[in-house]
């Protein structure tokens, strides 16, 4: 049966990049990563990206990377799933590889927002949500769905905004160590709390940030140190009032389920985490949802220190996208390159000889969810 | 308004297909306006078209007719479990307040 090994990583830094072009930090990336390959024949590629078209006006990126990095006639692609493009792309790569047209490609994933206004960035995004809907028309946003969420979890729970602090908080400490990630500089629980309120009881620091950066990797069917045991896919509701359970998103719970069937394992043998906090209480749903731990418990093990990178389930070491930063279409790769660093054992936040990682991406209000599962062989 | 029911599950849009059985044919009935808040937010950051009415609620309503929840917009502070009910629809929202 064919298998599937990552071969090469690359990322450039995320940020505030006025001085880099979306295709300078996409081209950086992949010969970055191409390199790390030790320069390989690429069959395919894979980009994923989101706002390309509507703030950057820049289209066809799969064929700018095949032809500036002197790739060939071969096919490219890009891929939109939201925030879940770059996972999705990885996807489609290694479906490629598996149905046994490629042997080697190269998938990217890139986005460019600070040069946008918020306003034009926060109207772009929007488009992830179903836009010909009464939930639009009542001026609901990403940030008010979590928002939402949020509060009735409180209710629920007894959890309290402090416990999202707490998650805010891990997280920069893991981005402090990250030299690549968008937020070098510490914060206090007090700052965090008393930060501005975007969505109630969401504030500035509980929401990833507006990002510029690229990541990249080499798959192959030939053999590396790094196997990808597991690859899965799902689409979830796309409106908040059809939700069955708000403090359910089933994408998660089921993008998680049927790969953790494909590699033969459980919550309980993975080593090391990258999920999509795209917000604070994201990560704790997505802990919950992923089988970390029990159903509206999740809050509990963040209280505990459990996701901690010394906790026994260390999520977000390179500080997720609340300080790595959140580059849209690039964050679904950027979590590969962690855990690839993590399996290698040269990761900022180096937990100890971790064997199996997960990685977790979202893209819209649960609309899409990849999980990959990667295994040092 | 107007709910849609196949296989016990009820919506307030009307499907192409039921989820559960794949069939086409949806009942529908006609019930009250008034529900209890399930939950909501305060919305400080707005996008742009919304911007002059920052901040506002949204707030999910649980309907007290069906088994079903609408996603409405409010000016008036709420909490979980309030009462309220359909003030009037606005350029495609449901605009709610209390009773
Ligand atoms: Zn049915």
């Amino acid at each position: 049966m064919t298998k599937t090994y990552i071969h090469g990583i690359g990322m450039t830094k995320f940020g505030s990049l006025p001085d880099f072009s979306m295709k300078d930090l996409l081209l950086k990336a992949c010969s970055e990563a191409l390199k790390d390959a030790g320069r390989p024949k690429i069959d395919a590629v894979f980009v994923g990206n989101f706002l390309g078209g509507s703030i950057s006006n820049q289209e066809i990126l799969g064929a700018i990377v095949a032809n500036d990095l002197g790739l060939g006639y071969v096919p490219s692609t890009k891929v939109e799933g939201a925030c879940a493009s770059g996972g999705i792309a990885l996807r489609q790569g290694i479906l490629g590889i598996l149905s046994g047209e490629y042997e080697t490609v190269l998938v990217a994933g890139v986005e460019k927002m600070k040069h946008a206004t918020t306003a034009d960035v926060t109207q772009g995004i929007n488009a992830a949500m179903d836009t010909i809907t009464n939930e639009k028309s009542a001026g609901l946003t990403f940030p008010g769905f979590f928002g939402v969420l949020a509060n009735r979890y409180f209710y629920e729970t007894g959890a309290t905004k402090e416990h999202l602090a707490r998650v805010a908080l891990k997280n920069r400490e893991n981005g402090v160590n990250n030299p690549l990630a968008q937020f070098p500089k510490p914060t206090t629980l007090e700052e965090i709390m008393n930060a501005r309120m975007i969505t109630d009881p969401l504030g500035l620091f509980d929401c990833s940030p507006m990002t510029d950066g690229a990541a990249a990797v080499v798959i192959s069917r030939k053999k590396s140190p790094i196997h990808i045991l597991a690859s899965s896919q799902v689409s979830g509701p796309t409106k908040m009032q059809d939700t069955k359970n708000l403090l359910s998103i089933p994408a998660i719970g089921e993008s998680g389920r049927i790969a953790y069937e494909k590699a033969g394992l459980g919550p309980k043998d993975i080593d090391v985490v990258e999920i999509h906090d795209c917000f604070s209480m994201t990560e704790i749903i997505a802990i919950e949802e992923l089988g970390f731990f029990p159903k509206l418990e999740g809050w509990k093990a963040v209280e505990e220190g459990r996701t901690k990178v010394t906790g026994d389930k260390p999520v977000n070491t390179s500080g997720g996208l609340l300080s790595r930063g959140h580059p849209i279409g690039a964050t679904g790769i950027a979590q590969i390159y962690q855990l690839v660093r993590q399996l290698r054992g040269n990761a900022a936040n180096q937990v100890k000889e971790p064997r199996i990682a997960l990685a977790q991406n979202l893209g819209g209000t649960g609309s899409y969810s990849t999980v990959h599962i990667l295994e040092r062989v | 308004m107007k709910v849609y029911e196949c296989c016990g599950v009820e919506t307030l849009t009307k499907k192409y297909f039921c989820p559960d059985c794949g069939g086409e044919e949806f009942a529908d009935r006609e019930i009250s306006d008034s529900g209890t808040v399930y939950s909501f937010t305060k919305i400080h950051i707005a996008p742009a078209e919304f911007a002059h009415i920052a901040p506002y609620y949204v707030v999910l309503v649980d309907l007290d007719e069906a088994d079903c929840k609408v996603t409405t917009r409010m000016l008036e502070e709420v909490k979980i479990g309030d009462s309220v009910t359909l003030d009037k629809l606005e350029h495609g929202a449901y605009i709610y307040r209390k009773v």
